[in-house]
């Protein structure tokens, strides 16, 4: 078929969805185009005269995404992404189609797409990226993953099917496993951290997730763990160990919840980043811009100013000001993440004001027992004050029990908000830790709306 | 009330998924509640494990690699285990260490491992995973949890099972039964994890563990609002 014909009956369809109001409003073209021309994506992608990037990974894909999106801007590219919507293939079917004219062109020069880690091997094949960006692999609750080893085969076989650049987190084994897929081995980047990153990082929460070594089966040696299994290992049976990274962190500075200050190495240039998004986790997604900006041909200076400049993605650490109190916003994904945020944000605290928003709708993720994966006990400080609420508020609220933590349910969602704002003194900070379903609810609830304006009250 | 009770956690680096480390902090929070003292150690593979003081012990679910890595570890301890089975230990045993205490388990691939056959039954991989919330009456009363497992399996005529599916699916997508029980070995797909919004399965363990090792013919009882608020919660999420 045309790709005019296709364009037009997709876009009409998009066109009579927004007008039914349709809940699938960004999803439903998407689905449309891949009836009419399956290969509907890549023959658009293919008219972005820059090419195509891919990020994917469990933890940490808006962010790096954004902050890919602000090196390629600062160099004066304009990226079409998919940063408000899904990042499944229809997602990102859905972007391409609705940013081409008619006549399949763009004023966009550069396609950059977050894609989800099943997703990959499919978008792969029809994109042909220039780069794949790979973060992390971590289990996640949702029900899909069954098995971590089977989303780093698919992962694989996306890169397999590709002739891109890789870039990989060298202190992720199973990340840096995925290079035996790569076509060409000079191809490679990896990314990683060289110093310890802060003072005081857990190791020894277990790198269970992945602590064997994907060749062999033994169980990794690790002289530095920086959390769950990010850290520095080797194969006792010597067939396998942690590549040497071309962009490292070499030092860090400082590093507390305003942000992190560190010098990169990238092949032997050396530099400064200022860099306002807290926490080990963001320190690796900073690695993955620079990484990606450098094979772009993006000068370090550029890419610096750009990661300076950054601010928080959508519910990842956002900042609210709510009736003279502060409200962070931390997006509880997953067990790993959790931990990560609330090590970096509460536990340095003695008397922190909580609320955990838990669902179990499908986009969080239907089984909640990945609650019991997160070491509350050594994470929650004992002076907190702690509220849940959601759909699971009352599995929270009882895991958290058995940690010896305290907490109150309340099964309103706005309640649960009003209830921390009122408790907590004017002038002080209040941390918030919704599941993504839970995150869409409470910022519905602060948009403005006249009912939060009373909070306080 | 005091004493040390040791409760054995079988391979708790390579099964650990979905949870399940819960139902070993369960065991020692509802233990240490009762004024006892408790002791976790771990089972490894490859490592010598003396499990002569053990008074519980446990198995959680895990990927089909850690499944294949534990598998010829446990066959090599399955003699003892089996004798402290018969000899009245209580175990929990949750998925991938549940399938491995039956006869065999074959996978979608039609590789047979052997299990250590403390319970009769046989499992076999499928290319469909049931996932969902589940709900078990059983002779420790409503069970609640969340199944996430593609084996099927199927009992053996004599083997009695630990209850009957009222939501959900259990062993496999027929027979209405979940889990399997010989004695005070429990076997079950039910994760969550499935102690602490199943207490007096739980107690039941705790009660089987102490009463061997002190003659505790009583548990002293526990307010269970939470546990019960979050199990109703729970059993009428949809699936
Ligand atoms: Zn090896």
């Amino acid at each position: 078929m045309a790709l005019w014909i296709t364009l037009g009956v997709t876009k009409a369809a998009a066109a009579l969805s927004r007008m039914l109001g349709r809940g699938a409003g960004q999803s439903f073209p998407g689905v449309v185009a891949e009836r009419l021309d399956p290969r509907l994506a890549g023959r658009l992608a293919s008219r972005l005269p820059n090419g195509v990037i891919l990020v994917t990974g469990t933890n940490g894909k808006t962010t790096s995404t954004m902050l890919i999106a602000a090196a390629l801007e600062a160099s004066g590219e304009r990226v079409l992404s998919n940063a408000t919507g899904s990042n499944l293939k229809r997602g990102i079917t859905a972007a391409l189609l609705s940013a081409s004219s008619l006549r399949g062109r763009f004023q966009e020069t550069i396609g950059l797409f977050e894609v989800d880690e099943a997703s990959l091997r499919l978008v792969a094949k029809d994109l042909d990226p220039t780069d794949i960006v790979v973060l992390n692999l971590f289990r996640d609750q949702l029900d899909r993953y069954g098995e971590l080893d089977t989303t780093a085969a698919l992962i694989g076989e996306g890169i397999a099917a590709t002739t891109a650049r890789l870039h990989l987190n060298a202190d992720d084994p199973l990340v840096a496993s995925l290079s035996r897929y790569s076509a060409s081995p000079e191809r490679v980047t990896y990314f990683g951290v060289e110093s310890d990153p802060v003072a005081g990082a857990t190791p020894g929460q277990g790198a269970a997730d992945s602590g064997r070594c994907p060749l062999c089966g033994a169980r990794l040696d690790f002289s530095r763990i920086f959390y769950g299994h990010i850290g520095h290992y080797q194969c006792p049976n010597g067939d396998f160990e942690r590549p040497r990274p071309s962009v490292a962190i070499t030092d860090v500075a400082t590093a507390d919840v305003t942000g992190t200050c560190f010098t990169v190495d990238v092949d032997g240039v050396v530099g400064e980043i200022t860099f306002p998004l807290a926490g080990t986790y963001n320190m690796y997604n900073a690695l993955a811009a620079v990484s990606a900006a450098h094979a772009r041909g993006i000068e370090q200076e550029v890419v610096a100013e750009s990661l300076r400049m950054s601010t928080a993605a959508f519910g990842r650490a956002e900042v609210l000001q709510l009736d003279g109190r502060s409200l962070y916003l931390l997006l509880a994904k997953n067990p790993v993440g959790l931990a990560r945020v609330l090590e970096t944000f509460v536990s340095p605290l003695d008397a922190p004001h909580i609320l955990f928003a838990v669902n179990d709708l499908y986009a969080d993720g239907r089984d909640v027992s990945w609650l019991w994966d997160v070491p509350m006990e050594a994470l929650i400080p004992a002076g907190s004050t702690v509220l849940t609420t959601g759909t699971r508020g009352a599995d929270m609220t009882l895991r958290l029990h058995y940690a010896g933590i305290r907490s109150d349910e309340v099964e309103d969602v706005g309640a649960a908000v009003r209830r921390l704002v009122r408790e907590t003194p004017v002038g002080e900070t209040a941390y918030v830790f919704p599941t993504y379903t839970a995150m869409l609810d409470i910022r519905t609830l602060l948009s403005g709306q006249p009912a939060l304006r009373a909070v306080a009250t | 009330m005091s004493g040390t009770v040791v409760i054995a956690h079988l391979y708790p680096w390579d099964m650990n998924i979905y949870g399940d480390v819960g139902n070993v902090i369960t065991l020692r929070r509802r233990l240490e509640w009762r004024g006892f003292d408790v002791d976790v150690r771990a089972v490894d593979v490859g490592v010598p494990f003396d499990f002569s003081d053990v008074d519980i012990i446990f198995g959680g679910g895990g990927q089909d690699s850690g499944q294949r890595v534990i598998g010829e570890d446990l066959l090599a301890r399955g003699d003892e285990l089996c004798a402290l089975a018969a000899a009245g230990t209580p175990m929990l045993v949750v998925c991938g260490t549940y399938q491995l205490f039956g006869r065999s388990f074959t996978t979608v691939d039609g590789l047979e491992m052997p299990g250590i056959g403390i319970f009769d039954l046989q499992t076999v991989g499928s290319d469909v995973r049931t996932i969902g919330n589940i709900v078990v009456e059983s002779p420790f009363g409503r069970l609640v949890g969340f199944e996430n497992h593609s084996g099927q399996t199927i009992l053996g005529p004599g083997q009695e099972p630990l209850g009957s599916v009222t939501a959900g699916y259990g062993n496999n997508r027929e027979s209405r039964r979940e889990g399997a029980r010989t004695g005070d070995v429990i076997g079950t797909y039910l994760h969550g994890p499935v102690l602490p919004k199943n207490p007096r399965l739980a107690d039941h363990l705790i009660l089987a563990a102490v009463g061997r090792k002190f003659g505790t013919t009583e548990l002293e009882p526990i307010a269970d609002g939470l546990e019960r608020r979050a199990a109703d919660v729970a059993a009428l999420r949809p699936r």
